[in-house]
C-alpha cells in the first residue's frame, strides 16, 4: 500500500521538490556568474562562470582546488566575495536555508555520532529537513533499506564498517527526499566492491530517481562512470565545464609512445606513406605520445618495423580515445586526479 | 510497486522502490524544535547505554527525593509551623545539585557534535548557526529548570495546600510563586550558560566536565579569597556578584527578606542589582556562544 505523502519515482519523471521553484523546471540546476572566494589573501575559487544542467554532474580537482569551497559556497554556508551563484534557481547568499531545504549534502569526512542507531539518526536528519517526525521515521527506514541497509539500521553506527557509515551518510543526504545531492568523495576508504556498490547508487539516484546529483571528487573513474557532466576547477579556476558525452569513444587515431627521437620516428613511417605529428594543445593528451593518422592492420606493422629500425623501444600503443584522463591532463597538467 | 517474491499466510512483503515524499514539509521552526528534543534526550541518555543515564537520573532522584522529604516533614510537622528548609536555603543545595547537573549535559549537548563532526550536517540543513546556538541553549535551559523551578513550584504548591487556609494561603503567597520561578530560572540559565560556553572550546566531553567542576571551585575559592583580602564593604559586595553562588544565595535572602549583613560581613545590594548582574552573565554567555560558532568562515 502506497501512503499518501509518497509517490513512485519514475525514470526521466521532474523530481517533486522541484516545482515550488516557479519557472525553474527547465533552466540550469545550477549557475554560478563570476564567483570568487577570498580567505585573506588566499583565493579559493577565481572568477567561476558556468552552467549545469539537470543531469549528474562530476565536479573533479586535486585535493585543495577549491572543490569543498564551491559545495559550501553551492549550499549557502559561505559568502562568495564576489560575483552570484543560484541552485535550483535560488540565490545562494539570500536563499540559503531555502537552498538546504531543498538539496541534500553527503560530506567527505566521518560526520557520524557513534553512539547512536543509522536509523534514529537518519531520523533525526530527516526531522531537521522539515519532515514531520513519524514521516522522518518512515522516510529513514525506506532510504535505508534502498541504499542497502536492512537489520543493520537498528544497530549503533559505531560498529559499522567505513562501506556501511557511506551508506549512512549517503541516506541522510536522501531522507528528505532532496531535489539535488551534493556528494563529496562518496567512495572515500571504501573497499572495491563497496565503492562499485556505492557508484551503482549514485548512478541509479539520477538515472531511475530524478535526483541531480553532483559528485566532488578526485578520482577520475568515478566520475567517468557515473557522471554526464564535468566540471573541472583547478587552483579555484575553471578548466572545463562541458558534457561526458562520446568521451572514451575510439577515434581512429593511434597513439603511440617510444624511447628516442621522435623526428626519426616521424621521418621514418612517413617514408612509408604514414601521417604521425606530435600532439598539439587541441589533442588533450600527454605531450610524449605521438599520433598516427590511421589505425589500419597495416599500421600496427608498420610501427613494429620503424621501431625495430630505428633501435628504439615502444612504450606503449593504443587506440586515441577522448578520455576522461586525458582531458584532466591535458587541462590540468599535473595534480593527484 | 514491484512485488517480491515472499508471500506466506501471514500477509506479503513489498518492496515499494525508492518514493518522492510529496507530503508536508515543515519549517525552520520545526527543524529548531527537532534539534532541541534531540539534544536534550542524548544529554539525559535516552536510547543510549544505561551508563548514560545513571547521573543525571540520581541527580534527579536528589532533587526530587529533597522535595518529597522536606513536604514529608512539613506535613509531618505542620502543627508546630515549622519549614523544614527555607527557600533561600533549598536554592544553595539546588544549585550544587544543579552544578554538577550541567557538568554532566553541557558536554553532552556542544562536544559530541563538535568531535564526531556531526556539525557538518547540521549546517547543510535548514537552520542557520545562530539557530543551532539557540537550540542548544533552550535544550539546556529547559532541561535545568526542570531541576531547579520545577521541583521548588511543587514544594511551594504543597505548602499552601498543608496550609489551615489553602485558597487563601495560595493568593497569599503568590508573590514567593513569583521568586522561586525567577531564582530557580536564573540559576538554569546561569549555569546552563556557564557549561556550554566551556563545551564549546572542547570536543572532549571528560575534559569539559572536569573544566566545569574545577572552574566552578577555583572560582568561589578565589573571590572567597579576594573578599577575605578586601576591607571596603562596596568592594566586597562587588567581588560577591563574581561569584555566582553568592550571587545566587544573597540574592534569595533578599528577595525573601532573610539577608543578614553581619552574617555575610557587607551589606550587599539591592536584589535588582543582583538579578542585572545574573543576566548579564547570561548575556555575556550568549554573546561568546555566537562569536564561538557564528562567524562562517
Amino acid at each position: 500500500m502506497v501512503h499518501a505523502q509518497y509517490a513512485p519515482a519514475r525514470a526521466g519523471e521532474l523530481h517533486p521538490a522541484l516545482t515550488p521553484v516557479e519557472g525553474h523546471e527547465t533552466g540550469p540546476i545550477i549557475s554560478v556568474t563570476n564567483l570568487t572566494k577570498r580567505f585573506g589573501r588566499h583565493t579559493a575559487l577565481s572568477n567561476l562562470t558556468f552552467d549545469v544542467p539537470r543531469a549528474c554532474i562530476g565536479l573533479l580537482g586535486a585535493n585543495g582546488a577549491g572543490k569543498t569551497t564551491l559545495v559550501r559556497a553551492l549550499l549557502g554556508l559561505t559568502n562568495p566575495t564576489s560575483g552570484e551563484a543560484t541552485v535550483l534557481g535560488l540565490n545562494t547568499r539570500t536563499n540559503g536555508i531555502e537552498i538546504r531545504k531543498r538539496v541534500g549534502y553527503m560530506p567527505e569526512s566521518d560526520c557520524l555520532p557513534p553512539g547512536a542507531t543509522a536509523a534514529d539518526f537518519v531520523a533525526h536528519m530527516g526531522e531537521m529537513s522539515g519532515l514531520p517526525a513519524q514521516a522522518a521515521r518512515q522516510r529513514a527506514a525506506d532510504v535505508l533499506y534502498q541504499v542497502g541497509l536492512r537489520e543493520e539500521r537498528y544497530r549503533l553506527i559505531k560498529g559499522f564498517s567505513t562501506g556501511m557509515k557511506q551508506r549512512v551518510k549517503l541516506a541522510q543526504s536522501l531522507v528528505h527526499d532532496p531535489a539535488l545531492v551534493f556528494l563529496d568523495e562518496p567512495t572515500a576508504g571504501m573497499d572495491p566492491q563497496g565503492r562499485d556498490d556505492m557508484l551503482d547508487l549514485i548512478q541509479r539516484m539520477y538515472r531511475m530517481l530524478g535526483i541531480a546529483v553532483v559528485v566532488s571528487s578526485h578520482i577520475l573513474e568515478d566520475i567517468e562512470r557515473v557522471c554526464d557532466h564535468v566540471v573541472i576547477i583547478d587552483e579555484g579556476r575553471l578548466v572545463i565545464d562541458q558534457p561526458l558525452t562520446g568521451m572514451g569513444t575510439p577515434q581512429g587515431d593511434l597513439l603511440v609512445r617510444i624511447d628516442g627521437n621522435p623526428d626519426d620516428f616521424i621521418a621514418q613511417m612517413a617514408a612509408r606513406g604514414i601521417t604521425v605529428r606530435r600532439p598539439s594543445d587541441d589533442d588533450l593528451q600527454t605531450s610524449d605520445e605521438l599520433i598516427v593518422a590511421s589505425n589500419a592492420p597495416e599500421v600496427y606493422d608498420a610501427v613494429r618495423d620503424v621501431t625495430a629500425e630505428l633501435g628504439v623501444g615502444l612504450r606503449s600503443l593504443r587506440m586515441k580515445g577522448r578520455s576522461l584522463e586525458d582531458l584532466y591532463l591535458g587541462n590540468v597538467g599535473g595534480g593527484n586526479g | 510497486m514491484a512485488e517480491i517474491d515472499i508471500q506466506g499466510r501471514y500477509g506479503e512483503i513489498y518492496d515499494r522502490g525508492y518514493q518522492h515524499y510529496i507530503g508536508k514539509r515543515l519549517g525552520r521552526r520545526h527543524a529548531i524544535w527537532a534539534l532541541i528534543t534531540y539534544s536534550m534526550k542524548r544529554a539525559m541518555g535516552i536510547k543510549k547505554s544505561w551508563t548514560a543515564k545513571v547521573i543525571p537520573f540520581i541527580l534527579y532522584l536528589a532533587v526530587v527525593g529533597t522535595v518529597v522529604v522536606v513536604i514529608g516533614i512539613e506535613a509531618f510537622l505542620k502543627s508546630a509551623g515549622t519549614v523544614a528548609m527555607s527557600y533561600p536555603d533549598y536554592f544553595t543545595f539546588i544549585y550544587l545539585i544543579e552544578g554538577a547537573f550541567v557538568a554532566t549535559i553541557a558536554p553532552e549537548m556542544l562536544c559530541g557534535d563538535r568531535r564526531e563532526n556531526v556539525l557538518a550536517l547540521y549546517f547543510s540543513r535548514a537552520i542557520s548557526r545562530l539557530d543551532y546556538v539557540l537550540s542548544k541553549l533552550s535544550a539546556t535551559a529547559i532541561l535545568t529548570m526542570t531541576m531547579s523551578v520545577v521541583p521548588v513550584v511543587f514544594l511551594w504548591l504543597f505548602r499552601q495546600l498543608l496550609a489551615d487556609r489553602p485558597l487563601h494561603a495560595l493568593t497569599a503567597n503568590i508573590g514567593d510563586l513569583g521568586r522561586v520561578v525567577l531564582i530557580g530560572t536564573l540559576i538554569a540559565l546561569l549555569l546552563g550558560c556557564g557549561g556550554l560556553v566551556i563545551s564549546s572550546f572542547t570536543g572532549r566531553k571528560s575534559i569539559a566536565t572536569a573544566i566545569i567542576f574545577i572552574g566552578y571551585a577555583v572560582l568561589e575559592g578565589f573571590v572567597n579569597a579576594l573578599i577575605e583580602a578586601v576591607s571596603s564593604e562596596r568592594a566586597k559586595d562587588v567581588l560577591a556578584l563574581l561569584s555566582p553562588i553568592r550571587l545566587i544565595g544573597e540574592l534569595s535572602e533578599k528577595l525573601f527578606g532573610v539577608y543578614d549583613p553581619v552574617a555575610s560581613g557587607h551589606g550587599g545590594f539591592p536584589a535588582a542589582v543582583y538579578v542585572a548582574a545574573a543576566l548579564g552573565f547570561i548575556l555575556l554567555g550568549i554573546v561568546i556562544m555566537v562569536w564561538r560558532y557564528v562567524p562562517e568562515d
